[in-house]
């Protein structure tokens, strides 16, 4: 992707976020029951839809890497998973903020909550496992590994609907939201998801000049010997 | 990148110091003013110091509240920016640090072409 494209929608998601702060503090009415704190709302159940997108692209860039073998895939798959698990990062951290206000407790072991921990913790071994493997093997096996922790995400999305859970709601339980509430995490929504494609095509810049990097290093190493 | 997600968690940084600055709008004079309006319309015999100190605690709890409230959110949004820019500056760090390298290996390069012409 050319460096003006990669400028253009770095300046559209910074302007999103721009926004989506100001609807979220400026516009959007205090809810009923949570008041000031639900607003956490916009970013927390934003982040967690995006950790959905950012892992599933790393279990889609893993099933082609595992039939086409191009390194170009792996790349995009472990800069999907790196990304993903930093959005599942603010997912737990913003999480018990909210648990504490609501529920009086920062952690609490029911479904949807240790199932997101299980994802999170997978996806770090998942990044164990490529530092820990020599570059040939590593894209095979962390592909592999891709694809079996992505079965964890319906796990968590479907976790309130497998098991009663006391503090989430049910998924498809009807809630009332008022349109102004609706609008701004509509547009938060889109503001993380921007962030998540622009942060990726920059790791995925990256990664493509480290491997270049890489294989031009063991060249000219080939050439000295 | 990194000036920009500096700046952002600057102004966020800021925004939530001062909205949890906020002082209360009503103040005692004003509650003063409104209690002694309140008793004088009332038909009822009523205690203007008691109900004005009720008003006054009613709104210490209300204040106390909405601090807890605020710092809460914004302790969450702080931690939000927080992930982020310390991700940001992590790709910055190994961007100079790939940079560096790149740099060698193009000193190294033309050290070994020299080599080869001579």
């Amino acid at each position: 992707m050319g460096n003006l494209t990669t400028k253009i929608i770095g300046v559209i998601t910074a302007l999103l976020i721009f926004i989506s702060l100001y609807l979220i503090f400026g516009y959007a009415p205090i809810e009923d029951t949570m008041f000031e704190v639900q607003k956490i709302f916009y970013y927390h159940v934003s982040a967690a839809l995006t950790v959905y997108l950012a892992f599933g692209l790393n279990c889609v860039f893993s099933v082609k890497y595992l039939i086409q073998r191009k390194p170009n895939d792996d790349l995009l798959a472990s800069a999907a998973a790196e990304l993903g698990l930093i959005f599942c990062t603010i997912v737990l951290l913003s999480g018990p903020i909210w648990a504490r206000y609501a529920w009086n407790t920062w952690w609490n072991w029911e479904p949807r909550l240790t199932s997101t921990l299980v994802l999170w913790l997978m996806y770090v071994g998942y990044f164990i496992l490529r530092s820990a493997l020599e570059s040939d093997r590593r894209s095979v096996y962390s592909a592999v590994l891709g694809v079996i922790a992505f079965l964890d995400v319906p796990i968590v999305h479907f976790a309130t609907k497998f098991w009663e859970s006391e503090v989430h709601p049910e998924r498809g339980a009807k809630f009332d939201i008022e349109l102004p509430m609706l609008y701004t995490w509509m547009v938060a929504l889109l503001a993380l998801i921007m962030l998540f494609v622009y942060l990726l095509i920059v790791r995925y810049g990256m990664k493509k000049a480290q491997m270049r990097y890489e294989v031009i290093q063991q060249k000219h190493l080939r050439e000295a010997a | 990148m990194r000036i920009f997600v500096l700046a952002g968690f600057i102004v966020v940084l800021g925004l939530c110091f001062f909205a949890t600055q906020i002082p209360v709008s009503i103040t005692s004079d004003k509650v003063e003013e409104a209690v002694s309006d309140a008793v004088s319309e009332s038909e009822l015999p009523v205690d203007g110091d008691i109900v004005e100190q009720v008003v006054l605690r009613s709104l210490e709890i209300l204040d106390a509240g909405q601090r807890r409230r605020l710092t809460y959110l914004f302790g969450a949004y702080i931690i939000i920016w927080l992930v982020f820019m310390l991700y940001v500056l992590r790709l910055e760090q190994q961007q100079r640090l790939l940079n560096q390298r790149l740099t060698q290996l193009e000193i190294i390069s033309d050290v070994q072409e020299t080599d080869q012409e001579q």
